[in-house]
């Protein structure tokens, strides 16, 4: 009786032209969903949204400055700021930030700026003044005066000019619903160009900062998508040099390509530009399926010398192990959605829906295309059967023979001795391996970036632009007019101060209260303190806001006053740091108490605490995505092959894969992060891969010659060939990331990628065949015809020719 | 009849040919002769201006409501924010008659005194307001057929209220994005004029030390109770180039404090949208704005009559509109014949966050029925919506100090932030917390209210 995959194959092939018409409809239809698709990041979507630090962060967005954009003049030439040019230079900076798009008029903060108060007691009332008046100093007397006011003024002094005088601070502030990123980032941009010079250096930190630089950088991945696909392109032309070997890999790629990106514009899910990598690890993962049948079919061409006959028992003989490879690609990619990051849920849905409509696109389609395609007249030459095989393929066959003689012979329990040490090794380094991996400013760009540059440089002047945010959350009423919440803000700060690692600098409404407090007192410094009563702490607030919109207070407060923050800024975001604040903030809430009568107090957000949230869930869901990966692959393996040790004998070297890839990671200095944590996914997909293809083979090999030593020489040179050719492909696909890309984010994942395929593609062609020649289990010699890659009899069946007739 | 003469297109080549030139109010006939002799503005527009029936050919209607679905119709018509609220935030407005009768948009005493001293307005080479004789202003309109940016504009700084003094009695809801009520304030509003004053009296204020001064202003708040007492007291110079003085009275510290006289751009107290430089459009000395420019004449819709609710116990208007259904006062609006625009920059204000404002003022009273302001990158940023009407409904009325006319002010203001999306609507009440009752031409207000001793005195 005819199996299914047969069918499939006959009715495919045999009608090529409508199987080609309906690819092509439906091509078409996902095709418009083309014109929907948008790239776009949406910043609050790369954080884990069950963790509780996201969820402070999204019910208090405001606090920790998320959309504050702070710009830094550093004098360069060693003198300091009170200098006539750079005077003038913050005061236009400041009005120029004001028209940028987006920004909110309320909350541009400078020395230059209104806001900027120093207080003056007389005896006729408080003059609160602007620390500059309607014009940049520009003589002597004014910038002594300018330089004597700021000093005089506790918050300017810490927050907006540096210790040592050479550095000012101009914070803009944009509104979320008009802010436009992009657009921030070419205004701070020209402000950059406009005010630096010989003596000024202007850096830019912040998030929306980053965010610009994240859209800046993510325009360059059409140019590398450009480059890499060229590439691939050219170095398929080198290797097979036939016209159906060519555009066959390139059109049914493409197919994939417009049905998965159609896909997502359709259901209007906008595609993350910070995982652009992994589209283009589609299309490689495309060319490497269709490779792999390209090659099958050229065997079987130079067996039976008709194009449709070999094309339709490629096929036949390709659809099982094709699909039992990417229905373990498919569910690595879906099972990243475990990790509750909206990003990568989006990222799974997107790719795990490319990655099953390879089977029709990639395994389907390939055969299908070669029929129509004319017959390839190299066909000889590129099996290696030919005298005048290619030097390619001639340097393919005796590295490949070479390898077979490490798994197999003499050789055979060195190489696994070595395996076992290398294992070891990697176990001892992977157990090294870093949650987190913390940098001043963002992973996502490069440590040399004029992002983290900057931020580092900020870091040094001034108490940062990272913080941790202790959220005071109303319950009852304006909490910041109320005393338990200035009070406790207070212990909290000065119990956080007094521990062995103090932040570098704390913030709340309990510093500018007291102050408000003395200056309407008089200005005694007796006065800095409130009465423990709430109509103290009220009229305190009251005189702080008074003839001020709330909005100025919004780092610290919400407009409504309900609820509000103690920042808390530390020297550096390294995890050792981070783990220590929050060692001490408990420490320190344990004493004040959670949960109060008007308000309670979570923890936590800002810069930092984003940060830990996520290392918490990489944390934590690696282990469940690597578990289901492995029961998934289990399973499956378990059933298509009717043999559980098949099954680990195929998740040895995956697994050895991803220990070995971490064990380089622990080499190279990196951590596990979110960048990293799709990659371990993705590697078992890309392994697993490898081995079901060389797994099939050698049993089918066996099959033929009975001998497991030449079964496994053969399939290394047949099979084992298009892997490695594969992988060379992908390869060439993926490295240019890690060269071209200025997004740290997107170099990473290629480098590891890479790493992680040529691991793969090492443990396929050596670690699979070493253990099947050690353990030589029975399932190599048993009937499993799911996975059969024997075209023996395949033509002769009589349920076939009856079927061959029928279309006939 | 219908003249088709003088249809739609004709009044607009009309005001287009009238913009940029120093032409008076009026499409078929000067306005202010007949507004001099029969306070009747009919035969100075054709109807298609007086009706919004004939502006809009029939596609809304008097009495009609105003809706998103029908505002297109009269975009024209609407400032740009009011058109945004109608069509994106569920505001609706009422259309109502046209006003014709000229007296019903002023109080008498002030129509009186603009009649009276037509003509006299001068501008001195200082570019301030004064009398023939160089003699600071005596009350009423200066330019009642203004035709400058600089004289329109002065029009509505010299009097704020069309009274020697008010008391406004004020209750101001804030608005958030979210729809939902932020803060409210109960507060009082005083101001009384030092120049420019109407009556048997005499046009300018007894007593010394007032004689430089156009006019004094003060606030104080009387609710909640975390800013009882809290008060601002601003004091304007006649001379329209100088800052007022600004001062504000915390009363839990018993102490004054003195802000930045330039200080025009911040709210006075949390979570008001309103600056003291937009109050009546005109908060801020003439002179420290500039570049004063007409730049265009037209029709419009404004809220100038029917908007009082005496038939409420406190004059409380009903609400609708914005995510929650409060954000918007009831009001209705009419077809205003003729508005001039003017725009002005803060060229006195460095630091300002205003790019310039644009203000759209009706000709019949010279009284502005739209104000927004624009950002330095020339974005919408703010409006200052004032409602006016005179004070009958039905056969509710409120008379004015003499108890023969109709009171005539405001009801109600929207400022609305569209840059934040934050609203704070105002209502002029007949009394708010603390006792205090709208009024005008009160007996010794100055003594009572308007220095720095009463301000203390009020907030203890």
């Amino acid at each position: 009786m005819e199996s299914i995959r047969h069918k499939i194959a006959r009715i495919a092939v045999r009608n090529s032209w409508v199987s080609l018409a309906i690819t092509l409809v439906i091509t078409a239809v996902f095709g418009y969903g083309l014109l929907h698709v948008e790239a776009k990041t949406i910043f609050s979507d790369l954080f884990p949204k069950t963790h509780p630090f996201v969820q402070t962060f999204k019910d208090h967005p405001n606090f920790g400055n998320p959309l504050t954009v702070t710009m830094m003049v550093k004098r360069t030439d060693g003198k300091d700021i009170f200098q006539a040019e750079t005077m003038d230079k913050i005061w236009k900076m400041s009005r120029d930030v004001d028209l940028v798009p987006g920004v909110d008029h309320d909350q541009i903060i400078s020395v230059a700026t209104a806001k900027a108060r120093y207080t003056v007691l007389t005896s006729d009332g408080i003059y609160s003044n602007p620390i500059m008046d309607e014009k940049a100093p520009t003589t002597d007397e004014e910038l002594t005066e300018v330089r004597r006011r700021i000093n005089e003024s506790p918050v300017v002094r810490t927050f907006l000019v540096s210790q040592d005088s050479t550095a000012a601070i101009i914070n803009a502030t944009f509104i979320e619903r008009l802010v436009d990123y992009g657009v921030v980032f070419e205004g701070v941009q020209d402000i950059i160009k406009k005010y630096s010079d010989g003596q000024h250096t202007v850096y830019v930190a912040g998030w929306p900062t980053l965010t610009g630089w994240v859209y800046h950088f993510g325009s360059d991945t059409i140019k590398i998508f450009a480059v890499t696909l060229s590439l691939m392109f050219i170095f398929l032309l080198i290797a097979m040099r036939n016209m159906a070997g060519v555009l066959t890999p390139a059109l049914v790629s493409t197919f994939s390509a417009i049905w998965g990106f159609g896909f997502v514009g359709w259901i209007h899910n906008p595609v993350e530009p910070l995982l652009m990598v992994v589209p283009l690890l589609l299309i490689a993962r495309s060319f490497s399926h269709s490779v792999q049948a390209t090659e099958r079919y050229y065997e079987l061409l130079a067996e039976c010398g008709d194009k449709k006959k070999a094309a339709e028992m490629s096929l036949a003989v390709m659809l099982a192990p094709g699909t039992l490879g990417i229905f373990t690609d498919v569910c690595g990619l879906l099972l990243v959605a475990l990790a509750p990051i909206p990003a990568l849920e989006r990222f799974s849905l997107f790719t795990g829906f490319w990655a099953l409509m390879l089977v029709p696109t990639s395994v389907i389609m390939t055969p299908v295309l070669l029929s129509l395609l004319p017959a390839p007249k190299n066909v000889e030459k590129l099996v290696g059967h030919s005298k005048e095989s290619g030097l390619i393929n001639k340097l393919l066959n005796v590295t490949l023979t070479g390898l077979a003689g490490l798994s197999t012979g003499k050789a055979a329990k060195t190489t696994a001795f070595v395996f076992v040490v290398l294992g070891v090794i990697s176990v001892a380094l992977m157990l090294r391996l870093q949650v987190g991996n913390p940098v001043e400013g963002s992973n996502l760009l490069r440590y040399d970036s004029e992002f983290n540059t900057a931020v580092r440089e900020i870091n040094k002047s001034f108490p940062g632009v990272m913080t941790l945010e202790v959220i005071f959350e109303g319950k009852e009423g304006r909490i910041v007019r109320q005393s338990d919440t200035l009070l406790s803000m207070r212990n909290l700060q000065r119990c956080l101060e007094s521990q062995p690692h103090p932040p570098t600098a704390t913030l709340s409404m309990a510093d500018y209260a007291p102050e408000a407090n003395r200056l309407f007192n008089g200005g005694n410094p007796k006065w800095s303190l409130i009465d423990r009563d709430d109509a103290s702490a009220s009229a305190a607030a009251s005189a702080l806001l008074l003839g001020t919109s709330p909005v100025a207070f919004s780092h610290i407060a919400n407009f409504e006053q309900t609820n509000a923050t103690v920042s808390l800024w530390y020297a550096n975001n390294k995890q050792e740091t981070v783990d220590l604040a929050l060692v001490d903030t408990h420490l320190c809430l344990d004493g004040i108490g959670l949960d109060h009568k008007n308000f309670r107090i979570r923890l936590a957000s800002g810069s930092i605490a984003l940060q830990q949230s996520i290392n918490d869930t990489v944390d934590k869901y690696q282990w469940y995505i690597m578990a289901g990966i492995n029961l998934v692959i289990a399973i499956g393996c378990t059933l298509a092959y009717r043999s559980f040790a098949a099954a680990l004998i195929l998740l040895v070297p995956v697994n050895l894969a991803n220990i070995m890839l971490t064990a380089y990671m622990v080499m190279a200095g990196m951590g596990l992060d979110v960048n990293t944590l799709p990659i371990l996914a993705i590697g078992i997909g890309v392994g697993i891969d490898y081995g079901i293809y060389m797994l099939s083979r050698i049993c089918e090999e066996y099959k033929d010659c009975q001998h497991i030593g030449d079964a496994i020489k053969h399939s290394l040179v047949t099979c084992g060939k298009a892997i490695l050719f594969t992988a060379l492909l992908m390869t060439i696909g993926i490295v240019p990331w890690y060269f071209l890309s200025e997004l740290k984010f997107l170099s990473d994942m290629g480098l590891l990628l890479c790493v992680v395929m040529t691991i793969n593609m090492v443990l396929a062609l050596v670690l699979v065949p070493l253990l099947v020649y050690l353990f030589n289990p029975k399932f190599v010699s048993s009937e499993h015809q799911l996975l059969s890659e024997s075209v023996d009899g395949l033509l002769d069946t009589p349920s076939h020719a009856a079927a061959s007739q029928a279309d006939a | 009849m219908h003249i088709r003469k003088f249809d739609h297109d004709y009044s607009r080549r009309v005001f287009l040919a009238k913009t940029g030139t120093m032409a008076g109010a009026g499409v078929l006939a000067p306005l202010w002769p007949m507004i001099a002799n029969s306070a009747d503005i009919s035969k100075a527009y054709p109807d298609e201006l007086m009706s919004v029936e004939g502006y809009t050919k029939g596609k809304v209607n008097t009495g009609d409501m105003i809706t998103a679905a029908n505002v297109d119709y009269v975009k024209d018509l609407l400032p740009p924010i009011t058109y945004k609220q109608i069509k994106e935030m569920g505001r609706k407005i009422k259309i109502v008659p046209t006003t014709k009768d000229v007296t019903k948009m002023f109080p008498a005493d002030y129509l009186e005194a603009t009649l009276r001293n037509a003509g006299k307005g001068r501008i001195d080479k200082d570019n301030n307001i004064t009398t023939a004789e160089g003699k600071p202003w005596i009350g009423g309109n200066p330019f009642p057929d203004a035709k400058t940016g600089l004289e329109l504009m002065g029009n509505l700084t010299m009097s704020w209220g069309r009274a020697n003094n008010c008391v406004y009695a004020i209750k101001d809801y804030d608005i958030g994005p979210d729809g939902k009520l932020a803060y409210q304030y109960d507060f009082g509003w005083f101001e009384q004029n030092a120049i420019a004053r109407l009556g048997a009296a005499g046009p300018y204020m007894e007593g010394a030390g007032h004689a430089d001064k156009l006019r004094y202003q003060m606030v104080l708040f009387t609710g909640p109770s975390d800013v009882k007492g809290t008060a601002y007291l601003s004091t304007w110079y006649n001379d329209q180039r100088k800052f007022p003085d600004l001062v504000g009275y915390v009363p839990a510290f018993k102490r004054v404090r003195k802000f930045p006289t330039n200080q025009r751009f911040e709210p006075l107290v949390a979570g008001i949208t309103l600056y003291l430089s937009d109050a009546w459009a005109a908060g801020d000395p003439l002179l420290t704005w500039g570049n004063f420019k007409v730049i265009d004449r037209r029709p419009m819709l404004g809220a100038v009559s029917q908007n009082w609710y005496g038939d409420d116990a406190n004059w409380e208007a009903p609400v609708h509109g914005g995510p929650q259904g409060i954000t918007f006062q009831d009001t209705s609006y009419e077809m205003c014949p003729e508005c001039i625009v003017v725009e002005a920059e803060p060229v006195g204000y460095p630091r300002a966050p205003v790019g310039k404002k644009r203000v759209w003022i009706d000709v019949r009273n010279m009284e502005f029925v739209a104000y927004h302001t624009y950002d330095r990158r020339g974005e919408l940023f703010k409006s200052f919506e004032p409602i006016f009407s005179q004070y009958v409904k039905g056969n509710l009325k409120d008379m004015d100090h003499t108890g023969k006319n109709p009171t005539w002010s405001w009801t109600g203001v929207m400022s609305h932030d569209i840059q934040t999306n934050r609203m704070s609507r105002f209502r002029q009440n007949k009394e708010c917390t603390g006792g205090i009752k709208s009024a005008r031409n009160v007996d010794g207000m100055y003594e009572k209210f308007l220095t720095e001793q009463a301000v203390a005195r009020l907030g203890t």
